[in-house]
């Protein structure tokens, strides 16, 4: 530290400003042409889309739909139930969350309040900013108060049920029974809504973004069960549990979801007996299950493979038994391995809901933003690229927050580096 | 300077024989963080410079800035008379005139070790096939391994690793070698192979600048050592005044603490 | 020591490990044929009580469609309409596979490039549409490009008079008065003297030291004697043109080929790219600082020390994506474009037995992707075979 300081520390604005241009930009003779080239394009472009978004589009076409689009043809009268499950999971949500980071901060492995309330502000406004600005967006679409009370309810019960949940999880697990009730609860609430919503309105009739979002959060979650047992099987030294699994494997991951799907349309009734009628809803979250689990299965498999030998070994040689040594032991720590991955399949099964609209003729998200243009009131006109826009960015804003947050987690995993 | 011990330490500009690297004002910024700061060097043909210092203390990014791996953001780089600029025509007539040797080796495992070496002078020198190779085997018998030219760098020690990359650098006849501690990556017995490869090449009269932490190495062939803590240079000497009669208390800490 | 070994060390069945495996396995194994027998039972009785069949007689039937486009009539068999679907869905995704790949590594090495402008554009492309739902760009490349923002075929946009761009389909140039087997044989001639310039100019490059720019001397080659052979032989070139409500001459592009070709191409483009920045980026930092550091430009630094190693670790998921493309070009079907898929949809809209029928078209499926799977794997072993 003798003389860091006698010189001007750092070389003056102006100066830097054109250093950086020249680095960035105009390296060289061509490096200078591309930076003309597309930045023409990238600049035309820009104001095409904004000139589109801000001037031309006539977005009456989806504010008119704004229901169909998003619950297709859910009643009405029946809409509150939509909105009391959407505030109960939020606090589902926020109470899981908040036990996690509970459990956390006890053990050490994070702090509760490292950063000052405006750096966590900031960081959530990067994480999450995107959902709120199209939530926000999409309630200035409404005219009545309901949505807005919904969404204050909803953000208050994440709040609320974070926090509350952050201090059971801080809390020295007094009884066991208390942890067994809230894994119970992480069962039940989601399916005492179900038939809440069930209950108003048949599965059927489950339609527009909102079968999108359920179909493929269903499919992840049936799916779950077989893909596990698949890759263990995959993984098993018994040749017969071995074969089944690979075969099925490998024939579902050769095919096409969209020809399964068609499939599911004309035929799944063939082989279930005569009494049981599936509804198109009903293919479709069995078809995605059935796909799905192959897929797991992989992921499953890689996270199984990440497990170092000694685990099971270890396990072996406290003398648990060959269930337990998988339960308790690599299981648990192949499945936290390939979080990421599943959220990646996650991902990649939200928008591949969108083939069941093509494939069975449901009313989802995109199949409505092609149905509504064929109205009378909007018929001839041309209006199927602002619905697709709107369609497009629903999805769009869904998929790319859950990959930047898997990306995160990975990064905090430690996985996927090697 | 033979073997009067004034106030030569602090002047960083003392050099023998005609000037081939010239650092002046040197400033180097990661961000707001100041890696380099207001470094002054001249490095004479033929001169072995050793640079020493605690880890974290700007030596690597020195060297890295000698040959534009860093952009400097201040001062001015001379390497043999061209000024390291923007254009890239100095950086690549800069970047042929010195040879550099990472910690990691950083060898191409996709090449044979031959390849390795001819790669460069094929590429760059456009040197026919049969030269580049002809000369690459008598690299490859200066640093003792000739009969590794087929294998692959995977197959190899690190010592032995390391030996191939002083070879590559060499391949392109430079005028400046840079070693960017060359050793530390390496297992015990395997540093003074590559040592005496440096040795070697030192008395042979190439112009070196070393990053190491081999203290005897600095003794034995520096001409000079550098000694950086901070982003700055401390204090620089011959090796004897170096470790005998340092005059900066930065300087005095450094060696209490290695020595 | 020895006193385990003993008759006395008989372990019970119900204990020994080998047996309890099998028992395991059969247990599993009953399981499984259960559910697929209790399936199968009720595919059985369902399709006897409805009078549909189960067997593969429907691919002699007449199709009873027109396949427009092709050379085909509604007498022929449903077998014959099968064979168009699979070769549509393979000329689509072979032709895809290409332009998706070339895009993707451009857009790829576009993320990674020092220049600002180049990096952020591809950076919004690859994080806009890679999360899009493939059927979203699809419908709109369908509906809001083709249909709608390409001109009517009575204005058909003509550029320089030697393409045409409309909503009933584009034309491009296509050769004329040459049979496509003489046109084999010049590109079999002309790839065989880029070989030999190729060979010769690197035994110039060996000797002298001078670039060999192989690729010039043999593309300058190929495309020399290809346009005098063809010339020689009288060919000409064939225009198209707008006739009426169709373009005629040169070599017709239907629109819904185009329009998938675009989507998937687009789409798989923005994986691609991802996996060609990974593949680079996951090369050591120190592997192109060495390259730097012997005075290698940036195209000798890519070309020779960076892509070789990149390659490597990109082909297992760069197979994915060329699996996923033919997996998804099946969606062509819900826009009237006649590959497998949607043949089978129309033959089994028109009476054929859905099951048979949607089988088949997954044994197609299957086969295309493990074909594919063989030539990644064979590419796999090649690059590996190199490293070490």
């Amino acid at each position: 530290m003798t003389s860091a300081t006698s010189r001007s520390a750092v070389p003056p604005q102006r100066s830097r400003a054109l250093i950086w241009i020249r680095r960035n930009m105009f390296r060289s003779l061509l490096d200078g042409l591309m930076t003309v080239v597309f930045g023409t394009l990238g600049l035309y472009l820009l104001v095409r889309s904004a000139r589109f978004v801000f001037v031309n589009a006539r977005w009456e076409i989806v504010e008119v739909n704004f229901k169909l689009l998003l619950v297709g043809r859910w009643p009405a009268e029946h809409l509150l139930r939509i909105a009391v499950v959407i505030v109960a999971m939020a606090a589902w949500g926020g109470l899981i969350a908040g036990w996690i980071s509970g459990r956390r901060i006890r053990a050490g492995l994070s702090f509760s309040s490292g950063s000052g309330p405006g750096a966590r502000i900031a960081d959530l406004t990067r994480r999450f900013g995107l959902i709120f600005g199209s939530v926000v967006l999409m309630l200035l679409l409404t005219d009545t108060a309901g949505p807005w009370l919904m969404v204050a309810g909803a953000v208050v019960a994440t709040v609320l049920s974070l926090m509350a949940g952050r201090w059971l999880g801080k809390r020295p697990t007094g009884s066991p029974w208390l942890t067994r009730g809230l894994f119970l609860l992480v069962f039940l609430v989601p399916l005492v809504l179900y038939f809440y919503m069930v209950d108003a309105v048949p599965l059927a009739d489950w339609e527009g973004f909102l079968f999108n979002v359920l179909a493929a959060a269903a499919g992840i979650l049936l799916c779950f069960p077989l893909g596990v047992l698949l890759a263990l099987g995959r993984r098993s030294e018994l040749p017969l549990l071995k074969a089944i699994s690979v075969v099925y494997i490998e024939l579902v991951r050769g095919s096409p979801l969209f020809v399964l799907l068609l499939l599911a349309n004309v035929s799944l009734e063939f082989f279930v007996p005569a009494a049981v009628a599936p509804s198109k809803v009903v293919r479709a979250v069995v078809t995605f299950t059935v796909f799905t689990a192959a897929y797991l299965a992989e992921i499953v498999r890689g996270g199984l493979q990440s497990v170092p030998r000694g685990q099971e070994e270890a396990a072996k040689s406290l003398g648990l038994s060959p269930f337990k040594q998988t339960a308790l032991i690599v299981l648990p720590q192949a499945l936290r391995n390939v979080i990421p991955a599943q959220i990646g399949q996650f991902i990649s099964l939200f928008k591949d809901t969108t083939l069941a609209g093509l494939a069975l003729g449901i009313l989802d998200l995109l199949d409505g933003a092609r149905v509504v243009t064929q109205q009378p009131d909007f018929r001839g006109l041309g209006l199927i690229i602002e619905t697709l826009v709107f369609a497009g960015f629903l999805f769009w804003v869904g998929s790319f927050t859950m990959s930047r947050e898997s990306q995160r987690l990975e990064r905090r995993l430690g996985v996927g580096t090697r | 300077m033979t073997e009067t011990n004034q106030t030569v330490f602090a002047d960083a500009t003392e050099h023998k024989g005609d000037v081939i690297i010239e650092l002046e004002h040197v400033d180097k910024f990661f961000g707001t963080f100041r890696a380099l700061g207001d470094i002054n060097l001249k490095v004479g043909r033929q001169e072995v410079v050793v640079v020493i210092g605690p880890s974290g203390s700007g030596k690597s990014t020195m060297i890295r800035c000698i040959n534009r791996l860093e952009a400097h953001d201040a001062g001015r780089i001379l390497v043999d008379g061209i000024e390291l600029s923007e254009d890239v025509k100095n950086i690549q007539e800069i970047r042929r005139e010195t040879g550099m040797v990472f910690q990691q080796f950083n060898l191409f495992p996709h090449l044979s070790v031959m390849d390795n070496i001819t790669l460069a002078p094929r590429q760059v020198r456009r040197v026919p096939k049969r030269e580049a190779e002809e000369q690459a085997m008598s690299l490859l018998e200066r640093v003792k391994i000739p009969e590794q030219a087929k294998k692959y760098p995977g197959q190899l020690s690190g010592g032995q690793q390391q030996r191939v990359a002083i070879a590559r650098s060499l391949a392109m006849n430079p005028k400046v070698m840079l070693f960017d501690e060359p050793t530390s990556a390496l297992d015990p017995e395997m540093i003074g192979e590559v040592l005496d490869v440096m040795k070697d090449l030192a008395r042979g009269g190439m112009t070196m600048i070393v990053v190491t932490h081999e203290m005897s190495f600095a003794r034995e062939v520096a001409d000079r050592v550098v000694f950086m803590a901070d982003g700055q240079i401390v204090e620089v000497g011959t090796p004897e005044h170096f470790f005998h009669n340092p005059q900066e208390e930065r300087t005095k800490l450094f060696l209490s603490q290695i020595l | 020591m020895t006193t385990t070994a003993g008759p006395s060390a008989r372990i019970p069945f119900y204990r020994d490990v080998r047996v309890l495996k099998w028992v395991f396995q059969v247990g599993v194994f009953a399981v499984v044929a259960a559910v697929l027998y209790w399936l199968w039972g009720n595919y059985r009785v369902n399709t006897e009580s409805s009078g549909i069949p189960t067997s593969f007689d429907f691919l002699g039937q007449p199709t009873n469609f027109d396949i427009p486009g092709a050379d085909f009539s509604p007498q022929e068999r449903v077998q014959n309409a099968y064979v168009i679907g699979l070769l549509n869905t393979i000329r689509v995704s072979v032709v895809g596979i290409v332009l998706a790949t070339i895009l993707g590594i451009l857009i790829g090495i576009g993320r990674l490039s020092s220049n600002w402008v180049v990096s952020k554009l591809s950076t919004v492309y690859v994080e806009m549409v890679r999360n899009l739902p493939l059927l979203v760009i699809l419908t709109f490349v369908v509906l809001g490009l083709v249909l709608q923002a390409f001109p009517r075929i009575e204005d058909a946009w003509t550029p320089f008079g030697w393409l045409v761009f409309s909503n009933r389909g584009m034309g491009l140039p296509w050769y004329q008065e040459v049979s496509g087997l003489s046109l084999l044989v010049l590109f079999a001639f002309g790839i065989g003297g880029w070989w030999a310039l190729a060979r010769w100019r690197h035994a110039v490059s060996d000797r002298t030291g001078a670039p060999a720019r192989s690729g010039l001397y043999g593309g300058t080659f190929l495309v020399i004697s290809v346009v005098t052979g063809w010339l020689v032989l009288g060919g000409r070139i064939d225009l198209p043109t707008v006739d009426g409500p169709r373009v005629t001459g040169g070599i017709g592009v239907d629109p819904s080929f185009f329009a998938v070709l675009v989507a998937l191409v687009v789409y798989t483009a923005s994986h691609i790219a991802e996996i060609v920045r990974g593949s680079i980026q996951a090369i050591p930092k120190g592997q192109g600082e060495a390259a730097s550091a012997l005075a290698l430009s940036g195209f000798q630094r890519m070309w020779n020390v960076i892509l070789p190693q990149a390659m490597r670790i990109a082909i297992p998921p760069l197979g994915n994506q060329y699996l996923n493309l033919i997996k998804n070009s099946s969606l062509a079907a819900g826009f009237a474009y006649f590959d497998i898929t949607n043949v089978t949809q129309i033959t089994v809209g028109n009476g054929s037995p859905a099951v048979p029928a949607f089988t088949l078209a997954l044994m197609f499926y299957v086969a295309l992707s493990l074909i594919t799977s063989v030539f990644v794997n064979i590419a796999n072993r090649r690059f590996k075979l190199v490293e070490r």
